[in-house]
């Protein structure tokens, strides 16, 4: 293999053939020699270096595990070490316990507190029922170990410093084991790491298992000795696959839930007992009653715990659903309610202007009515005739006041209602500025009208003579005596353009934006006095966006102003 | 303008009644006025008028209720008829026409407009 090629392949890679290579070397080695005692030692070494290497490397968020699982590896490497020197160096037996032992016996804290660390790492303290299932395998576990390892191996002997070694792989197993199961239940079993870390653990187990039932079977060289060597190897592997990471990273972790394959292992673990009873039954050996009766009642505590949980999530659940299905009612009651109220208020709206349309118009019907009949009368005075001229003219107002409130109500509500039908603008605004005529001529301004034909629009012609009478009258308004306005109406482009020009007081810069906003009225308008709502333009906007047109003003103050609209010609062609 | 009719007038306002009856008298026609909608069916039952000029907002039958019972009698379905009216949307100037209005005068309005309309719908 190239420098390159090494560099391309993942670390972990690597280090797995390599390691499998080393373990096959080391069955080709001559059995029992100085050699194989050496290749064991450093494959051993290899692999707490591999995971110091690996923590360095990858980096994870809680490293303080992984060195954790350097030491229990090296701690073992060392009992390896020790145990070769007690045959090449001492040249003896090791005794029982030796301090080979010792090292054994002080990885297995090691690798099983760096596992819980990763467990409370990993999962957020809450998942009492994940902790429950763990316990209970475990427990599962510890009962078969002790009634088909421990127990036996303790059988024979009174010593007692000997037995307490003996007992310590198997309990020490039953830690690791516990710790993996743990880990199992959080979210972490899905990484690659955590696989290679679960094979090198069952191995090692497995194989303590084997040994630790007949240790006389295994003299020297044994194919155990590949369990033990793979254990090493893939916990190195462990640390160098980056997703090692994701095994002490914080992860939401989702509901436990009850599947089939958890059902299933929950079942062996709680038949633990009796399929225990039914094997020393077979084999006739004695039933160690007490440990399987102690094992038993703490399945069963186990068990009720998993079944009063469950209940009581339930319980949680239903009421919970009961009280989020009585919000829903009550927020639907309130719904309904708001509801009604919204078309109460809406009613009463269309009440209010009813009765701005009707019982507003209806006195001034009277007043504008009979003033009329008394202007007809030819023995007024001249003073009478001019008193009653203020009056109608004043009447006059009140009556566009309200026509205005009444538009703007309707427009507020959404219900201007327009009736479109073939328009020639062109009449209108002709028509209009002839009606205008008078005012202007009264004010002693100059009216002037330009109307070329344009294409028929479809446009509401009631609207339009509002539009133009709004836009005109502001314009002989505004413009003081000798002034001039000027309205024309031409086709540009796809657009009929209106437009109102005078050359009277002008509107302020920083006022144009704010000249079709309702009730808006510039400071030349007020400051003069001159009489208004700040509707009309309001008014005017809201015709013309109601046509899919558009409204705009440039003016100087001082100068004059001009309005201009543009109205989108529907009908191409169809000119009138 | 020559010929003397009769013009039956309602309108549930005494003032704007008054207004219209004068309007109609200085053209030189007979007026008959009442109040309401009832008021005017049985008062044209008595005596039938040469037009009738009607309020839309009346108690008891409402302007437009009036204009569809005399379409639907034979001996009225050709009577002249003017809508009177405050309210001022286009869509109640449509239902007045679409039940059978001759013309349609929007209050306030000028007497001598009304007294234009009336004296061509005698014509």
């Amino acid at each position: 293999m190239t420098a390159a090629g090494l560099r391309t392949m993942p670390l972990a890679r690597v280090y797995l053939v390599a390691g499998i290579t080393a373990t096959g070397l080391y069955f080709l080695l001559p059995w029992d020699s100085l050699a194989q005692a050496i290749l064991y030692d450093v494959i051993g070494l290899s692999a707490a270096a591999a995971v110091v290497a690996g923590t360095r490397i990858n980096r994870p968020s809680l490293p303080v595990a992984w060195y954790l699982f350097a030491a229990g590896l090296f701690a073992f490497a060392a009992g390896d070490v020790l145990f070769n020197l007690y045959a090449w160096a001492w040249h003896r037996d090791p005794p029982i316990p030796s301090i080979a032992d010792v090292f054994y016996l002080a990885g297995y804290p090691f690798l099983t507190l760096g596992l819980v660390l990763l467990v409370l790492r990993v999962r957020p303290g809450d998942r009492r029922v994940g902790m429950i299932d763990a316990t209970l395998l475990t427990v599962a576990f510890a009962i078969c170990q002790w009634i088909f390892v421990m127990h036996p191996l303790i059988a024979g002997s009174s010593d007692w410093v000997a037995n307490v070694v003996a007992l310590s792989y198997p309990a020490m197993d039953v830690l690791l084991l516990a710790a993996l199961v743990f880990l199992a239940l959080t979210p972490a079993w899905r990484t690659v790491s955590y696989r290679y870390l679960t094979a090198s653990i069952l191995l090692l187990v497995v194989v303590d298992e084997i040994y630790g039932i007949s240790p006389g079977s295994f003299p020297g060289t044994s194919w155990l000795d590949a369990g033990w060597l793979l254990s090493y190897v893939l916990w190195g592997v462990a640390a160098l696959h980056p997703s090692m990471r994701d095994l002490s990273r914080r992860q939401a972790a989702r509901g436990q839930r009850l599947t089939n394959v958890r059902l299933l292992v929950l079942a062996v673990a709680v038949a633990t007992v009796p399929i225990i009873l039914v094997i020393e039954r077979f084999v006739e050996r004695e039933v160690d009653a007490l440990a399987l009766a102690i094992g038993s009642a703490v399945l069963s505590a186990l068990v009720l715990l998993r079944l009063s949980g469950m209940i009581r999530s339930l319980d949680r659940h239903r009421r919970s659903e009961r009280s989020a299905r009585a919000e829903a009612e009550s927020a639907h009651k309130e719904l309904a309610l708001k509801n009604e109220q919204l078309v109460e208020a809406d009613r009463l709206k269309d009440e209010f202007v009813a009765l701005i349309s009707h019982d507003l118009r209806t006195p001034l019907t009277s007043i504008m009515g009979y003033l009329e009949l008394v202007l007809d009368d030819h023995n007024l005075s001249e003073e009478q005739r001019g008193y009653l001229s203020i009056v109608d003219r004043n009447a006059d107002r009140l009556l566009h006041l309200v026509n205005d409130l009444l538009f703007v109500a309707r427009l507020e509500a959404g219900q201007l209602d327009l009736h479109p039908s073939e328009l020639d603008l062109a009449a209108v605004v002709r028509q209009s500025v002839a009606e205008a005529e008078p005012r202007a001529a009264a004010r002693g301004v100059e009216l002037a009208c330009e109307a070329s034909d344009v294409p028929a629009l479809k446009a509401d012609k009631g609207r339009m003579f509002q539009l133009l009478d709004n836009l005109v009258s502001n314009a002989i308004k505004f413009t003081p005596e000798g002034g001039d306005v000027r309205v024309s109406l031409a086709r540009v482009n796809g657009f009929v353009r209106l437009e109102v020009a005078d050359n009277g007081i002008g509107i302020d810069a920083d006022e144009q934006q704010r000249l079709f906003e309702r009730f808006f009225r510039a400071s030349t308008a007020s400051d003069q006095q001159i009489p208004g709502t700040g509707l009309g333009l309001y008014i005017a906007r809201a015709i013309v966006e109601a046509h899919d047109g558009s409204i705009s003003v440039e003016s100087v103050s001082g100068e004059g102003t001009s309005f201009r609209i543009d109205l989108p010609v529907e009908q191409v062609g169809s000119t009138t | 303008m020559s010929v003397r009719r009769l013009v039956l007038i309602a309108d549930d306002d005494e003032d704007v009644l008054a207004l219209v009856r004068a309007t109609i008298e200085r053209s030189g026609h007979e007026v008959m006025a009442v109040g309401d909608g009832a008021a005017a069916l049985s008062a044209m039952a008595e005596r039938r008028p040469d037009l009738a000029v009607l309020d839309i907002a009346m108690p008891e039958l409402d302007g437009l209720e009036v204009l569809r019972r005399l379409r639907a009698d034979d001996e009225t379905k050709d009577l002249p008829v003017i809508l009177l009216t405050a309210q001022a949307q286009a869509a109640d100037v449509e239902r007045g026409f679409a039940t059978g209005a001759s013309a349609y005068v929007r209050k306030p309005f000028s007497p001598r407009d009304l007294a234009t309309r009336v004296d061509d719908l005698l014509a």
